[in-house]
């Protein structure tokens, strides 16, 4: 009884415990012995840091002195808000870190480290759902993508955000270059279009709630609903589209009929074998060549009319 | 009155308690005095620059083919041009402007104002142009409008081999269209924590595409009109603490499509005499309301965070029906339009807490819900005009819902060596006239990052996925279909995955990187359709940055995807079988070199071929289609000369030639297939020079800087 009553009065204040650690708070404890910052704040740094590819920030958002929310804002702790306190950084003559936060893949700070500093403003706007994301899960830095001296910054401009994101995933460099793409390589597309690298509550980090609701934001007239629809359509457009390219048209996994076939082989033609005997200089096949199926069954996506029933009108 | 024991247990916990909260406060320090951080050599951007670009390109052998995406679709000469600007006043009132390929369909532009911490506005324009072919010839008049018709001197044949005025009456027809997005949004940051949002855009698609239209087994590729609106309006308020923040947002898209359907003229020898034409629905307006809130709750608590989402909303479409046939006295259904409704909803939770420095936990649930709520029609419809007799048939309605749950833990064994296991489980729950009423899917896998060295990682990740299925319906497939095929979405499914990913900084100066992949997918109870997948990437890339003005790169890459699939024509006939081997191969190689003080020059070279190879065998006879293959093989040479600070000389040039092979494609003229009058559309090849000579002028600030 008495072992009951203990965990009850363990459970009662764990529970406490965590509504008040719920609180609006500063972050967890850190080192009891604040670090000194400089005595300048900017004008310490760049009395040594003055190459004109670091002086590319005065640029951006992030020095602006009119922000009362940026590091360079009234009262903004300037370089040392984003590289942390430099006072030991200044007194070592620069020669050492001394608790200077690095940024970048290769960085001596590790990410968790760097990604603190950025957390530190972002978390509550741009990186909102960071924490739960696949890149936190896979320690990825922001400095990885971001290159926050640049005037500009080059995953945030649509022509060049592509070269960042595919330096690391590199079998989407490929993709680029299938005979079906979208036109990311040709700089009017982004990976943003469809993911949101800072997190998202849809699958593989897209910006939409499903796959399905992501294409149709641009392709809105699949949206439907159709008085017939198809139901791989309706469930997820990656059911027949590779949306990264493919060597088969409209970005299909494979190519009709085979495509269609996978999933339909009714009595009668959908089941029919299509051999080689079915091309131009054998017996040419309406159910082969040109568009295979969809030269008859057009409107896979689903149709309107009333004698749609067959996806033909 | 209390037990001494339980006393000392509740002091025990608010000691435990107060000395957290004390950490918290402890946590706080003390907040620098930044009094005197004048911040006196901060080059803060105040005043104005601008550029300009103007100059010309010339694409020599340009096609659709070449200018897919981007509109240099013919050997012509382009205007090249370009402006960017900004103004900043010192209170912090920003303007900017940046236009963009004004000379091509792909032109871009963007104007912003704004006051720092106050409020933002931007008005964007962004064309897209989308060239598919123009080698396809039709002899219809009035392609692009929504309806066909065939020219007088047309002669109607059972077959395309009969029609003896095709080739006087083809004319080209360019399979292009253009998407054309205006925006208008802007943002207002009303306080400390709240900002409010909005923002406006009205797309236009229009053009011609490609669509087949039939006559029971006669059928036609016919050029569709695009003519598409869509306007979006998003607009909401985000409330952003210091770590925490919801944000609320309300999203509505009008789809509309001014024609709505395409009526054609039977270029056949009409079997029922009275049907002489075909008319197809063309997409129909529709219309999304969808309401979400989302945000995130950072915890002190084992530095934990919260994140959560939730919106609804719904999917309509009501546009009046066509009638049931072109036929004479062909009614209108009753109702007259579908009332379509679809509810959309979608609840999620994620979660990373850190229980231990070296250990964090993540995980996330995820429920989507796609509700149709359309009542079902039950609808006479007419199978063909061909023969109009008309069938009642009960239209199906998809609805679904999927539940996510993932997890995974991170464990930092020592300073060079982190292990982690994850886990994911997909319920899709399905609604009526489906063939099956749920599937279950369940993901684990293990992985390992080593650093044993500086500058050197690599990531090991395996693991295994199941898919099972609940009992097959056999009586919900449409009827005729062979209850042995599952489709694959639903089939039952074994997949194992293996990834490799790594890098290496080997010096300051050299960096190494590699990806690889495979996964196997096995659909081991499907007894025909798709028996199995298998899929190999792998990626490369080696950098070597020198100096500043030198960097170098090398990648490459490769690609393997081999589908399986099994069918059965019926009793009479074998089994037969279908493989499909994909290969994709990229290669490139360049770099950058700042040769003196003036030049810089940018070399880039690239080579990627691809093959694809469809083999087939029914019975003991193995047949393999001609190969399908693509290459591209490219050179762009970018050469920039800073003539003065403010003056800069642009050249360009690419060498691009793309050759494709296509069965589908190849040797189809529109009268090759009897049963087919096709378009004739080649597959894509192009062999381009372009040259641009561009001239920047930079006005303002940026004008009185030395060159970089």
């Amino acid at each position: 009884m008495t072992r009951i009553r203990a965990w009850r009065t363990y459970g009662a204040a764990a529970l406490l415990l965590a509504l008040m650690a719920a609180g609006i708070a500063p972050a967890r404890a850190q080192d009891a012995a604040a670090p000194a910052y400089s005595r300048k704040g900017a004008d310490t740094c760049l009395g040594c840091h003055d190459d004109p590819a670091l002086l590319g920030l005065f640029r951006t958002r992030h020095a602006r002195p009119n922000d009362p929310k940026g590091p360079f804002g009234h009262g903004g702790l300037q370089c040392e808000a984003c590289h942390g306190p430099g006072g030991a950084h200044v007194q070592a003559r620069g020669k050492e870190p001394a608790g200077i936060v690095d940024f970048g893949p290769h960085a001596l700070a590790s990410p968790a480290r760097q990604n603190a500093q950025c957390l530190g403003c972002h978390q509550s706007n741009t990186a909102h759902e960071w924490a739960a994301s696949q890149h936190a899960a896979s320690n990825v830095p922001c400095a990885a993508c971001h290159t926050l001296h640049a005037a500009h910054d080059p995953v945030l401009t649509t022509a060049t955000q592509v070269e960042v994101c595919t330096s690391c995933h590199q079998a989407e460099h490929t993709d680029l270059y299938k005979p079906s793409h979208h036109p990311l390589r040709e700089g009017k597309m982004a990976c943003t279009s469809c993911h949101a690298p800072h997190g998202s509550q849809g699958p593989y980090l897209l910006v939409g709630n499903t796959v399905t609701e992501t294409c149709t934001s641009c392709h809105s007239e699949y949206r439907g609903p159709f008085l017939w629809e198809h139901q791989p359509v309706a469930e997820d457009c990656s059911n027949c589209h590779s949306a990264h390219g493919s060597a088969q048209p409209a970005l299909l996994k494979t190519r009709p009929p085979f495509l269609c076939q996978q999933c339909h082989e009714g009595a009668g033609h959908p089941s029919i074998f299509n051999g080689p005997q079915g091309l131009p200089g054998g017996a040419p096949s309406a159910y082969l060549l040109a568009g295979g199926c969809i030269n008859c069954h057009s409107q896979v996506h689903g149709s309107n009319h009333p004698s749609g029933r067959a996806l033909m009108r | 009155m209390k037990s001494l024991p339980q006393r000392r247990q509740l002091s025990r916990a608010f000691g435990a308690l107060a000395m957290l909260s004390a950490g918290a406060v402890w946590a706080d320090g003390d907040a620098p005095d930044t009094s005197n951080w004048k911040c006196e050599q901060c080059p803060f951007f105040e005043g104005y620059d601008a550029n300009v670009e103007a100059g010309a390109l010339y694409a020599n052998g340009a096609n659709f083919s070449f200018g897919r995406y981007t509109g240099i679709d013919r050997s012509t000469v382009y205007a090249d041009l370009g402006a960017a600007g900004q103004y900043r006043r010192a209170d912090g009132l920003d303007a900017s402007y940046e236009l963009r390929d004004l000379g091509l369909a792909s032109r871009e532009g963007s104007v912003e104002l704004g006051q720092e911490g106050r409020f933002d506005v931007r008005l964007g324009y962004d064309g897209q142009p989308t060239r598919l072919y123009d080698s396809g010839m039709t002899p219809f008049l009035g392609a692009g409008s929504g309806n066909l018709t065939l020219p007088g001197s047309w002669v109607p044949a059972g077959s395309t081999t009969g029609m003896s005025a095709l080739g006087a009456t083809l004319a080209p027809v360019r399979i292009e269209y253009d998407r054309r997005t205006a925006s208008l949004l802007g943002s207002y940051i009303a306080s400390s924590t709240w900002t409010l949002h909005a923002e406006f855009r009205h797309q236009e698609k229009d053009g011609t595409g490609l669509i087949g239209g039939t006559f029971f087994t006669e059928p036609t590729q016919l050029p569709q009109p695009i003519d598409y609106v869509t306007d979006t309006v998003e607009a909401g308020a985000l409330w952003a603490g210091h770590r925490a923040s919801l944000r609320l947002t309300y999203t509505g898209s009008w789809f509309k499509d001014d024609t709505d359907s395409l009526t054609f003229a039977d270029p056949y020898l009409p079997i029922n005499p009275a049907s002489t034409q075909g008319r197809l629905a063309l997409p129909p307006d529709n219309n999304l309301q969808q309401f979400a809130l989302a945000g995130n709750l950072p915890l002190n608590f084992l530095a934990t965070s919260f994140t959560y989402a939730a919106s609804f909303g719904s999917l309509k479409q009501d546009e009046a029906f066509l009638p049931f046939s072109t036929l004479p006295g062909a009614t209108v259904p009753t109702p007259s339009a579908l009332d379509g409704d679809v509810h959309l909803s979608h609840y999620a939770l994620g979660l990373a807490l850190h229980p231990l420095r070296k250990l964090s936990l993540r995980g996330d649930a995820a429920y989507d819900g796609r509700d149709d709520r359309t009542t079902p029609l039950t609808l006479n419809y007419v199978i063909t005009d061909t023969f109009p007799s008309s069938t009642a048939f009960t239209t199906p309605r998809y609805s679904e819902d999927r539940t996510r749950l993932e997890g995974s833990a991170d464990y930092e064994l020592e300073r060079w060596v982190r292990v982690g296991v994850g886990g994911k489980y997909l319920v899709n729950h399905y609604g009526p006239d489906q063939v099956v009423t749920d599937t279950r899917d369940a993901q684990s896998w293990v992985y390992a990052t080593l650093a044993p060295l500086a500058g050197l990682s690599f990531t090991l990740k395996g693991g295994d996925d199941s898919r099972k299925t609940s009992a097959f319906d056999a009586a919900a497939l449409p009827a005729a279909e062979n209850p042995l095929v599952w489709a694959y979405d639903y089939a039952p499914r074994d997949r194992e995955f293996f990834t490799l990913t790594g890098s290496w900084q080997a010096t300051a100066t050299l960096t190494w990187s590699i990806e690889g992949f495979s996964a196997n997918d096995d659909y081991r109870l499907s007894q025909l359709g798709l028996q199995s997948v298998h899929e190999r990437r792998a990626s490369t890339t080696l950098t070597w940055t020198p100096r500043e003005t030198l960097s170098a790169y090398l990648d490459g890459g490769y690609q393997r995807l081999d589908m399986l699939q099994d069918g059965f024509t019926g009793a009479l006939t074998a089994p037969w079988q279908v493989g499909d081997s994909e290969h994709f191969w990229n290669l490139g190689a360049g770099g950058q070199w700042a040769l003196a003080a003036r030049w810089t020059l940018a070399l880039d070279y690239l080579h990627a071929p691809s093959y694809s190879d469809f083999n087939t065998q029914i019975g003991a006879l193995a047949e393999p289609f001609p190969q399908n293959w693509s290459r591209l093989d490219s050179v762009r040479l970018d050469l920039r000369y800073q003539w003065t600070h403010a003056a800069q000389l642009h050249l360009r040039f690419i060498h691009e030639k793309y050759d494709s092979s296509d069965w589908a494609l190849a040797d189809v003229g529109p009268g090759t297939i009897p049963n087919l009058l096709a378009l004739g559309v080649l597959p894509w090849a192009h062999d381009v020079n372009l040259v641009a000579l561009t001239f920047r002028y930079q006005f303002g600030a940026a004008a009185s800087a030395p060159p970089p």
